[in-house]
């Protein structure tokens, strides 16, 4: 009963003179906390866009198969075999013919859905016969479209890998391009708060020396400096998490427009941003804090 | 206060002493030898001088005792601990039963009376209502009731030195290290501040006071640690500032 009485007595010394820390050196405290929020939206921006990308990759990829243009004039018969041996692949879960006109009102749909008509300017426009293939997994695609473009009935096999290789390639670059910037600032951030609490430090190194001689342990001298610290990456995540919060149905539809594919971000992202946006913050806060805090009681030991 | 401190006279008097260092010195890096293999055994309750030019040592010695630096060689022992064995962790204990007081007050500007006192119960974790029924008692010790909720720059010197002690004594301490604690005050504060570690020393507290002041020594007649260049070269009861023989 005794300790825990100490130690929230403990906790509530530290977090009210952090508190006044923070507001004693508000200009220091306020820049810092500027640069924690700058580097957490741009961290908010980067898991956005990826995670946008993401779900778009596990989109096409679980929509796509592979696509087997058939040669023109395919007997019925020679199309019932191909579309057998097909089924009978291993990974493949469904096989659908889309005739030549099938596949020209699909065209006139997609057409009519950006508000446009198709137009051939009087030609007659035959479009190939083909087998759409569902596959279980993605990974079977090769071993398929390895299996079919030996068949003569197949004129072409197409797959979407080179697609999906891409935009895998377009990712892995702005994951990279963006988790440099943010180390790049994130280091930044540190510098701001390592400096914001040695300042802190300085100005109350007399207050520091005559804890030390009436008898303060360390930790009643360095928490309220590691608290100002943390203060400054919570405040910056909160202002970070709301401005996310505000902006975060607005982004959906500019994101999917920017990137042509069904990037969905649902709302259980938001939640696991804002956990990482706390927790970086108040690392960051911690970490920077300590930094200090610790290379200046080191010395003064 | 009085009370507890009256009771600790009893205890304590009966016991060992408070300061014991055994061939204690200190040699820096660099070889120069800023005290070198004192003995010196203050029991408790007894009022010391320390006394010598500057560069004497004096310094050295307190900081010896309040475990700032560290005995390159010999024993240093205060309040039944031995200081060479002390861990980091245990030096906040040790300094909750040495009370200092410095030459220049060393008060928080931006705090009142009271919560400079206050303050040094509340970073060691007491809870409020031992601070709300310590510091009274302190003040009224040192006769500053009046001037609690005063700030440190509305004071004079002689009353500034009188908080920097009540601070000094919230964790009823076993010795009270004055250093040159009438430096700068005029000569009847100085003997207000001089009357007011007396009645503490009655009340039980060692006192330890580093000083140049002659007068004070010289009509005070307590004992006298004489330091020179890092060496003890007196340690005489009911003397004076100087050498007599």
């Amino acid at each position: 009963m005794g300790f825990v009485t100490g130690f929230l007595r403990f906790c509530g010394f530290s977090v009210v003179r952090a508190w006044q820390g923070f507001w004693r050196n508000a200009m220091m405290s306020l820049a810092a906390t500027a640069t924690v929020i700058l580097m957490l939206v741009l961290l908010s921006g980067l898991f956005i866009v990826l995670t946008g990308l993401n779900s778009g990759i596990e989109f096409i990829e679980r929509k796509v198969g592979v696509t087997a243009e058939l040669v023109d004039d395919l007997s019925d018969e020679r199309l019932q075999t191909l579309i057998e041996r097909a089924e009978a692949l291993d990974g493949v879960t469904d096989v659908a013919y889309i005739s030549p006109d099938q596949a020209m009102r699909r065209l006139e749909e997609a057409f009519a859905q950006r508000g446009q008509t198709l137009s051939t300017g009087g030609a007659n426009i035959q479009l190939q016969a083909t087998l759409e293939i569902t596959l279980a997994e993605p990974a079977f695609a090769d071993e398929v479209s390895l299996a079919l473009a030996g068949d003569g009935a197949v004129s072409k096999v197409i797959t979407k890998q080179e697609e999906i290789d891409t935009l895998v390639g377009v990712i892995n670059v702005i994951r990279t391009v963006g988790l440099v910037a943010i180390g790049l600032i994130g280091l930044t951030v540190l510098f701001m708060i390592v400096n914001t609490i040695r300042i802190a430090v300085y100005s109350r190194s007399n207050e520091i020396e005559i804890m030390r001689l009436v008898g303060a342990s360390d930790s009643f001298i360095r928490w309220p400096f590691i608290l100002e610290g943390i203060l400054c990456g919570l405040i910056g995540a909160v202002v970070a998490v709301i401005a996310v919060s505000v902006v975060w149905d607005p982004i959906q539809p500019i994101l999917v427009s920017v990137f042509q594919m069904p990037t969905a971000v649902s709302a259980r992202n938001l939640a696991s941003l804002s956990a990482l946006l706390f927790a970086v913050g108040v690392g960051i806060g911690a970490v920077g804090s300590w930094i200090s805090v610790r290379s200046y009681l080191s010395a003064a030991a | 206060m009085t009370s507890l401190l009256r009771r600790r006279a009893r205890a304590d008097t009966a016991t060992t002493s408070v300061i014991t260092m055994v061939d204690a010195g200190l040699t820096y890096p660099n070889g120069k030898v800023a005290l070198a293999d004192v003995n010196v055994t203050i029991p408790a309750g007894d009022f010391v001088f320390l006394v010598g030019p500057s560069g004497a040592g004096k310094s050295t010695f307190i900081r010896l005792l309040i475990r700032e630096l560290v005995a390159t060689h010999g024993r240093v022992q205060v309040a039944g601990r031995d200081l060479g064995r002390l861990r980091r962790g245990q030096v906040p204990g040790l300094r909750r039963r040495i009370g200092i007081v410095f030459q220049d007050f060393r008060l928080l500007p931006n705090k009142t009376v009271w919560e400079n006192v206050g303050f040094a119960l509340e970073v060691t974790g007491a809870p409020s209502g031992l601070i709300r029924q310590r510091v009274p008692q302190l003040l009224s010790l040192v006769g500053l009731q009046e001037h609690a909720n005063h700030l440190p720059t509305q004071l004079s010197g002689g009353e500034q030195q009188r908080t920097a002690i009540a601070r000094a004594l919230v964790h009823d301490p076993a010795i009270l290290i004055a250093d040159e604690p009438t430096g700068n005050l005029d000569p009847v504060t100085s003997w207000e501040i001089i009357q007011l570690l007396i009645q503490i020393n009655e009340l039980g507290t060692t006192v330890l006071m580093a000083t140049h002041n002659q007068e004070i020594v010289n009509a005070m007649r307590r004992r006298v640690l004489a330091l020179e260049g890092g060496t003890l070269v007196r340690d005489e009861a009911g003397a004076a500032y100087e050498r007599e023989y």
